[in-house]
């Protein structure tokens, strides 16, 4: 599995990526390894807020809900409704047809500067 | 420092996740859970369940000793079978589930629960005055395997036990595998049919890696914690702790069944069971299954028009079902039946559940 250029982890087990003007946050794939079979996903409406750090969705695994630390602060503008009809796509596909939401950041620089980049970040979990 | 069984280092080859379980360090997954849940439903698995407790119980007062510990009547159990039971207190509470053998007169062997062995042993020592009765924990000297699945009397057949030669359900007898000599019972905790291998740690690493290489054949797959979850739920299988505890009696568990109604002797916690059996109980454990996608899980609240009633025990996402089940005790007078719909509250919000018949799927294990 490649993870896309220029991501950016939380020791928290999450992803965040720039799309556009947007950041894209998912769960890496240390993670869904780890959680297993993925049966549910709850995600936040679109339209709130969330500081860097609080919980912002819920992924069930066959063994247990286990939550979903927002990497970054920022307002959803966009969640991945396929993950309510497919919640598998997040164990097949965490950087792709997987992600969590899409946030509009207030201080970006400000919020990602403890975040680790991918290769420290595997090294990390490894 | 977790502790770990005989078969540790072969389930770290196999690729096993380890999890902290009661104290021991215990595979929670080889593969991924649903498959191998599926591989026990449709074909054949492997546990590892060195775990849990062994002892020993023995002497001309091994009889009369068990009769005061259990609501069963273990009178009327003959040499080489066995019984589901309960260790009560004086208030009939579950001190902890167990299945009892009987290997020859005077001399049963129990199977109880890894967490609950020294609270086990403490009662037992507890209530031993007056009886000519050894108790002998055995637990760290045995490992217990566990073959479960549809394809598994074809595999004993394979390894060497013809069918006619096979314990039948819930029955004990010795054998030999591979050279090894063991005790083999027809008992498990999947619904499914299967047998639980006694051996001594010192042999179990061969049995392990002879079981699985005879089962190919059959496609067999080591089995985790997490699978060990879902098939005991799926078949209403009570896991201690989650489903009952020294808070619940055997009548409030649901498992009236396996107390003995016309049991002379008495027993711990007799006259509270008894009187449950006759005038009823405050509250008792339903099995239901969730209306939405998201699973219930065990600590949950429940809900009957707007009144809390009670706290889910367990709750799982069925693999063979598709649908997210679970056991809650409510109380009765709420009057809550089958096709009545509660709710559980997840996260703050309360979600709608319907009261289901248990099992949630039938068990094939009555061979």
């Amino acid at each position: 599995m490649t993870a896309p250029e220029g991501i950016l982890c939380a020791k928290s087990h999450e992803y965040v990526v720039e799309d556009g003007s947007l950041y894209t946050v998912g769960l890496t794939e240390y993670a869904v390894e780890q959680l297993g079979d993925i049966v549910f996903v709850e995600l936040p409406e679109v339209g709130s807020s969330f500081v860097k750090g609080e919980v912002f969705a819920t992924v069930e695994s066959v063994k247990a809900a286990s939550e979903v630390y927002a990497p970054v602060g920022g307002t959803v503008v966009e969640v991945n409704e396929k993950l309510i009809e497919a919640p598998e796509t997040l164990n097949a596909e965490p950087y792709g047809e997987g992600w969590l939401v899409k946030l509009e950041c207030g201080d970006f620089a400000l919020d990602s500067g403890d975040l680790l980049e991918y290769e420290d970040y595997k090294e990390e979990v490894e | 420092m977790y502790k770990q069984t005989f078969l540790h280092d072969e389930q770290i080859k196999l690729g096993a996740r380890m999890v902290p379980f009661a104290g021991w360090e215990m595979p929670v997954s080889y593969s991924n859970i649903i498959e191998e849940h599926n591989s026990v439903r449709n074909n054949v698995g492997l546990f590892d369940v060195s775990h849990m407790g062994e002892v020993f119980v023995s002497g001309a007062d091994a009889l009369p000793f068990l009769q005061k510990l259990v609501p069963q009547d273990l009178e009327k159990l003959t040499p080489l079978k066995a019984v589901y039971c309960q260790l009560t207190n004086k208030n009939g509470g579950i001190i902890d589930d167990l299945i009892i053998y009987k290997l020859e007169d005077n001399k049963y062997f129990l199977i109880v629960n890894a967490a609950r062995i020294d609270d086990d042993l403490n009662w037992m020592v507890r209530n031993k005055l007056g009886f000519d009765v050894t108790i002998d924990n055995q637990s760290h000297n045995y490992s217990l395997l566990a073959i479960q699945g549809p394809k598994s009397s074809e595999l004993m057949s394979q390894m060497g036990l013809r069918k006619e030669k096979q314990p039948a359900f819930f029955t004990i007898q010795r054998a030999e595998l591979n050279g090894i000599n063991l005790w083999i019972s027809r008992t498990g905790y999947t619904g499914e049919d299967g047998f639980e291998i006694l051996v001594k740690n010192e042999f179990s690493n061969n049995l392990w890696n002879y079981i699985l290489e005879q089962g190919k054949l059959f496609d067999i797959k080591p089995i985790g914690l997490g699978a060990r979850d879902t098939l005991r739920l799926e078949a209403a299988l009570h896991l201690y702790g989650n489903d009952m505890d020294t808070t619940t009696t055997p009548v409030e568990a649901g498992l009236a069944w396996s107390v003995s109604k016309d049991k002379k002797e008495d027993y711990n916690g007799k006259d509270v069971i008894m009187s449950q059996i006759q005038n009823g109980v405050e509250k008792k454990l339903i099995g239901f299954k969730m209306l939405s996608k998201i699973p219930a899980r065990h600590e949950y609240e429940v809900y009957y028009k707007g009144e809390k009633i009670g706290k889910v025990t367990s709750g799982v996402p069925s693999p063979t079902l598709g649908e997210n089940i679970g056991l809650a005790y409510v109380k009765t007078s709420c009057n809550i039946n089958i096709g009545t719909v509660i709710q559980v509250m997840i996260r703050n919000k309360l979600y709608d559940a319907e009261v289901v018949k248990k099992p949630f799927v039938a068990k094939k294990n009555k061979v």
